[in-house]
């Protein structure tokens, strides 16, 4: 009996061995720390008017919010803006007029090509607004958008 | 009939003109269309407070293979050319001998959850933590337009924990 016991517990201790990994905590600092941050960031995909590149927000020391457009680029158009949208992703030529979609505006397109910074409002829910659209506000028509994930 | 036509046009040419030319415009105004051809680039500063700080060059997230994996991996260039991967909200279930390589996109053995042929990778080291921010240095010479996969991989069981590939940042 008591021999019985003390092989089902050693094959327990063995299951366990065995079975288990203790989770190992690791936490390296970045390797100089870096006083804006990057909260998220995402690549667009827009097939119809070609639109490609990354969109990432920063928030500066200071709190500010800016996004940040780089390696971009899209079809140039009449009236393009670069908007904020209540939504998880958007086709392409999706009108958020129509569909009653809630946004956040940063302004006026500055380029179809190259590197570009937007002001975020401040008091911008990221949370909520969490993906960016290139915005043809003349047709209502989505020339590509980019999710944006944690960063 | 046909004469008749001509002459009430050379007659009424410059009404046609007077009510043409504003359509013209408003149908210019509207589409832009020399905007086709015209590219307008712009090339602003990251709104970084100094170019000393480590610059992200490729970024991804990982994606759980043999094992839920998750999290970010992207890889910085510090200001003296020197580049580090870092794992961010990272989490994968520990295991033994676990290491984080760098692999080919396009390698078939990184499609299955367990390598049978052999891998070609880069070794960045031993995982340091199954979860936790970490950063690895890449070796001084490393194709990164080649090894564009970060990879956790268990060397004992040639297991597939995850895989991120990197994008351009």
């Amino acid at each position: 009996m008591v021999r019985n016991i003390k092989t089902a517990l050693g094959l327990a201790a063995l299951a366990f061995a065995f079975g288990s990994h203790p989770t190992v905590y690791a936490q390296d600092s970045m390797q100089h720390e870096s006083k804006t941050k990057t909260l998220g960031t995402g690549t667009f995909h827009g097939k119809v008017h070609s639109t490609s590149g990354r969109a990432t927000i920063y928030q500066e020391e200071d709190g500010k919010l800016v996004l940040r457009l780089t390696n971009f680029k899209t079809s140039n158009g009449p009236d393009v803006h670069v908007i904020l949208i209540a939504v998880k992703d958007a086709d392409d030529d999706a009108n958020f007029l129509k569909s009653g979609v809630e946004r956040v505006e940063l302004g006026a397109l500055k380029g179809n090509e190259g590197d570009q910074n937007y002001e975020i409002p401040s008091g911008t829910d990221l949370n909520k607004f969490k993906t960016v659209s290139i915005y043809c506000e003349r047709f209502n028509a989505n020339f590509g958008a980019a999710p944006l994930e944690k960063f | 009939m046909n004469a008749q036509v001509e002459s009430w046009l050379s007659r009424r040419k410059w009404i046609l003109v007077a009510l043409g030319l504003p359509i013209l415009v408003a149908a210019w105004w509207a589409f832009r269309p020399e905007k086709l051809w015209i590219n307008e680039k712009v090339s602003e500063p990251a709104p970084f407070a100094s170019n000393s700080d480590p610059q992200p060059r490729y970024t991804g997230l990982l994606e759980g293979k043999a094992h839920q994996t998750s999290g970010r991996a992207t890889i910085y260039k510090t200001s003296d050319g020197k580049q580090y991967l870092r794992l961010t909200d990272f989490t994968t279930s520990n295991g033994p001998d676990v290491h984080v390589l760098l692999g080919r996109g396009d390698d078939e053995n990184l499609k299955e959850e367990i390598v049978k042929g052999q891998l070609d990778s880069v070794e960045l080291g031993s995982l340091k933590g199954n979860q936790g921010d970490q950063n690895y240095d890449l070796p001084t010479s490393v194709e990164l337009q080649k090894y564009n996969s970060v990879v956790i991989y268990c060397e004992r069981f040639h297991a597939v924990f995850g895989v991120a590939r990197l994008e351009q940042f």
